[in-house]
């Protein structure tokens, strides 16, 4: 099968990764997952995810409601900033008022990431 | 402070961790452990910290996937934390070793890419009124009338452009699979999330056929263009074709 040269810019939007509801869908449900494919033993460690799950859920239709709203302009009402109003309630319900930052993570996560290498291994020789 | 050890990813022996990864958890850096022919991508964390805040998930899945963008990458799914070191050696590594190298194997030279599709609503729900008529007048009824009404017309409306709905996403997604599986080693459908979602397809794409593969995305991008809305997202890690053990391996 071969596929014809196109003209012109893409009509496809690209992105290095989802968003956060994406990410999670993969992140928390696929992977290699310890004591199904493997056995180890697991460290008693609080997981707080099922909370995020359904938070973040609907933090992202938040997000759709938000540039609804963009679009009609409501913005300028001058509302609390949306990051604040997110970022707030997904830390608060799901960390317990664990402070952290989400300032910037989903812009964070766009950005290239340069080729900068080092020789670390570091963990390995440090015990060594 | 007591540390466990936190495990993003299973990767070849001879892979270079690329610079400035952030830990989850806010751990000091991200390293690997090293056994036999492979290694470990790991970070230390307090034991006294929950694990799974809006941060957390995005340092897990930042560290998975620029290690994918760079080699081929077993993914831990998120929250994979052992005792020590020591444990990742013997429990982890030690023990599924054949199974590790050769499902890296496997996915040699592969990356997942997921491609979304969502629907212009209003060029969709043209479409359906324009090729049903009773539709049409089931529209027309309910247009200009009380609300409170028409409720049940409104709702059997809604039902009828769904069926409509449903069968063209079918037909969509078969259509799409038919020009992108050539280019992919699997393809694997996933359920679209949302009632405007037209496509979600997870591929697994070979390095070599991957100029070919973007290239009948955009092709696709064409087609649908003004009907459908495409996002392809990757490289990611290959979180939906890890082999399964055989027993054997």
């Amino acid at each position: 099968m071969t596929v014809s040269q196109r003209q012109g810019p893409s009509r496809v939007d690209r992105a290095p990764q989802g968003d956060l509801a994406q990410v999670i869908d993969l992140i928390l449900d696929k992977g290699l997952v310890i004591d199904v494919f493997v056995k180890v033993s697991l460290v008693g460690i609080e997981l707080v995810t099922i909370d995020a799950r359904i938070v973040v859920a609907s933090v992202d239709t938040y997000l759709r409601f938000a540039e609804a709203t963009n679009r009609l302009d409501l913005h300028q009402k001058g509302g609390k900033d949306l990051g604040q109003v997110v970022g707030g309630l997904t830390e608060g319900v799901t960390q317990g008022g664990a402070k952290g930052k989400t300032k910037g993570m989903i812009e964070a996560g766009k950005e290239k990431f340069d080729d900068l290498r080092d020789e670390r291994r570091s963990r390995k020789e440090r015990e060594a | 402070m007591s540390t466990a050890t936190y495990i993003y990813a299973v990767v070849g022996a001879e892979v270079e961790l690329p610079e400035g990864l952030a830990p989850v958890g806010g751990g000091d850096e991200v390293a690997i452990i090293d056994h036999g022919r492979l290694g470990a991508v790991v970070s230390d964390l307090a034991r006294d910290r929950p694990l799974g805040g809006r941060d957390d998930l995005i340092a897990h899945e930042r560290v998975v996937n620029t290690l994918a963008r760079a080699t081929t990458v077993l993914p831990m799914r998120f929250g994979g934390v052992v005792e020590n070191d020591t444990a990742v050696v013997d429990e982890l590594l030690g023990d599924h070793h054949d199974y590790f190298v050769w499902a890296l194997e496997q996915l040699d030279g592969c990356r997942q890419f997921v491609l979304h599709g969502r629907y212009d609503q209003d060029e969709l729900v043209s479409s359906i009124l324009a090729a049903d008529a009773e539709i049409r007048e089931l529209s027309d009824s309910v247009r200009d009338a009380d609300p409170d009404a028409t409720y049940y017309e409104r709702i059997r409306l809604g039902e009828a452009i769904s069926v409509h709905v449903d069968r063209i996403r079918a037909a969509d997604a078969g259509f799409a699979r038919e020009r992108l599986e050539p280019f992919a080693v699997a393809v694997a459908p996933k359920d679209p999330a949302e009632e405007d979602s037209a496509l979600e397809l997870a591929l697994l794409v070979h390095r070599d056929r991957l100029a070919d593969f973007e290239q009948a995305v955009d092709a696709l991008g064409d087609e649908w263009d003004g009907r459908v809305r495409l996002r392809l997202i990757g490289p990611v890690a290959p979180y939906d074709f890890l082999p399964e053990p055989t027993g054997e391996s």
